[in-house]
């Protein structure tokens, strides 16, 4: 377990020294990611050798003592961000002079990794709430490095994560007052299903909805993800909405009495359509590249919001393997998403979907890494979030759940319009929007990088799903 | 056990009035104000709860005071960063 610690530890020790230190601030950031992603890789290694791995911090007893647990899950979770925050920090150190991105990335974004880590790990409610609440806090600051038109964006978006945490922990304090322990293994199967849990419970799952940008709970997040600048969008909509999602998840597959799975799979159903098919169409009306990639966030949400429901209704565990597969695929492919549009409008200097007229011509590159990742979040063949797809359909084929098998299509449907409607603009090439500067390689194939990542998702299923079953087992 | 109920009731109130100030608004000030009401109400809550044991002759329950402890932190940091964006948005409409 001292992996998992140092995995926690580096990058905020590197935030800290990058504080002190800000000319060494982009070694000590490609340092700390490249040590965590080398890290995590030995950690996913001894997790499947040794099975999950356990830590009361401080060494007190249970009851007293923050749990961190690294199973399976968690280990590849905990490489996923290491990656995807190497992947970013490269792309941001390529382009930090051009697009004058602020000093204060770097000790930011490499809180946003430590807080994340530490969510990943911690299997205590409280605990968890001050991940989040970490989580939360830098992400915000995080945004306001635009400037000053995301200052207003930025607050909507502190406000709306404070009373999500505010719920959150009213809910683990109603938890507590009844059931007294706050370690998620020792509140299991202790739950009873009466009207005290069932407040605490929606209260809890709300304010992580809430966090995680469930539809309809969504309001504050395309503003938000919109107003950052390119490498603090790819962050933010690839791993910081997955945290709280990741919480749901532990609350209701570990915690919840059976009583309540239904209805709440009912719930989460109904969120999960209104995802796929409104925010699908939102994303379609957006006249603002950006905007779209946020709102396709939201309505890509709302696969794991289908997964999480069926898990629940039907206790298969491919549900759980596409759970995961989708917040992997998703994260890789939604990092290239913002990284390649970004990378389009600092280049062309537009900000409309209309004015990416002849990218294909002009940015070769980065419309092809926008169209890469955009095939994984549709579902096209090969890529990851094909797999997560075709194991989800598999499971519904086996739960002979047909009505959703046909509402999977047509949200593949919304999905194919709004990248198409990017794709097909950029092969427009009469009259192409002339770029601002001569177009630079290197960034764009750094943006191209995680697009390749969700690519060969595809050719590691076996091991990815392998590592997945077992969890299950 | 009077007490109790009393200090409960309140704890409701204070977290009833946060929630409706966040959610009427509409000034940004007045929503983080509630929100600072709505956590008052949970510390509240959650210090009442630490309480209980005490009517039984018991220590009172530590964990939740350390909660509470972290949460006030949690709560004085966020309020200081809300206030400051919003300084800036107000000085940005001035200028």
């Amino acid at each position: 377990m001292s992996l998992a610690l140092g995995l926690v530890i580096i990058p905020l020790l590197a935030a800290l020294l990058m504080l002190l230190w800000p000319r060494l601030a982009r070694g000590l950031q490609l340092a700390a990611a490249l040590l965590c992603t080398i890290l995590a890789t030995m950690l996913l290694q001894l997790v499947q050798q040794e099975g999950s791995q356990q830590l009361f911090i401080g060494g007190w007893n249970p009851l007293l003592a923050i749990r961190w647990q690294a199973d399976s899950v968690t280990a590849l979770l905990l490489l996923l961000s290491a990656v995807l925050h190497l992947l970013v920090s490269g792309y941001a150190l390529a382009v930090q002079q051009r697009d004058k991105l602020a000093a204060a990335f770097w000790p930011l974004s490499s809180l946003l990794l430590a807080s994340l880590q530490a969510l990943w790990l911690s299997r205590d409610l409280f605990n968890l709430y001050v991940c989040l609440e970490l989580l939360g806090m830098v992400a915000v600051a995080l945004v306001t490095l635009s400037g000053d038109k995301a200052m207003r964006p930025a607050l909507h978006y502190l406000l709306f994560s404070l009373f999500a945490s505010l719920c959150y922990l009213l809910g683990v304090a109603l938890l507590y007052g009844a059931y007294g322990a706050l370690d998620l293994p020792l509140l299991q199967g202790q739950l009873q299903a009466n009207s005290l849990t069932a407040a605490a419970l929606v209260l809890i799952t709300l304010g992580l909805m809430l966090k995680a940008a469930w539809w309809p709970l969504h309001l504050w997040l395309p503003a938000a993800h919109a107003a950052a600048p390119a490498p603090v969008s790819a962050l933010l909509s690839a791993l910081v909405v997955k945290g709280p999602l990741f919480i749901l998840v532990l609350v209701w597959t570990t915690l919840a009495p059976a009583a309540f799975l239904n209805v709440a799979a009912y719930a989460f159903l109904v969120c999960a359509l209104g995802a796929l098919l409104l925010a699908g169409v939102a994303a379609l009306r957006t006249p603002y590249s950006k905007t779209l990639v946020a709102y396709s966030t939201v309505a890509q949400l709302g696969y794991a919001m289908l997964a999480l429901a069926l898990m629940l209704s039907f206790n298969l565990p491919v549900f759980t393997a596409a759970l995961w597969l989708f917040v992997m695929a998703h994260a890789l492919a939604k990092a290239a998403c913002f990284l390649s549009i970004g990378e389009m409008q600092q280049t062309l200097g537009v900000k409309k979907v209309a004015q990416l007229k002849g990218a294909s011509q002009t940015m070769p590159l980065a419309m092809f890494a926008f169209a890469v990742a955009g095939g994984s979040l549709i579902g096209l063949p090969p890529s990851g979030g094909f797999l997560a797809k075709w194991v989800m359909l598999l499971g519904l084929w086996q739960a002979q759940q047909y009505f959703l098998l046909l509402v999977l299509l047509v949200a593949t449907l919304v999905s194919a319009a709004y990248i198409f409607r990017v794709v097909v603009l950029a092969f427009d090439r009469a009259e192409p929007t002339a770029p601002d500067f001569s177009p630079q390689l290197l960034p764009q194939w750094l943006a191209l990088l995680p697009a390749l990542a969700v690519w060969a998702m595809a050719f590691f299923s076996m091991p990815l799903l392998a590592i997945l079953q077992q969890e299950l087992s | 056990m009077l007490s109790l109920y009393v200090y409960f009731t309140l704890a409701t109130l204070l977290i009833g009035f946060g929630a409706y100030g966040v959610w009427r608004g509409p000034e940004l000030l007045r929503r983080i104000l509630a929100l600072n009401i709505m956590g008052a109400g949970i510390f509240l809550l959650m210090v009442t709860l630490a309480y209980r044991p005490v009517l039984q002759g018991e220590p009172a329950d530590s964990v939740l005071h350390a909660l509470v402890l972290t949460g006030l932190v949690v709560a004085v940091s966020a309020t200081a960063f809300a206030l400051a964006l919003l300084g800036r948005i107000l000085q940005k409409g001035k200028a």
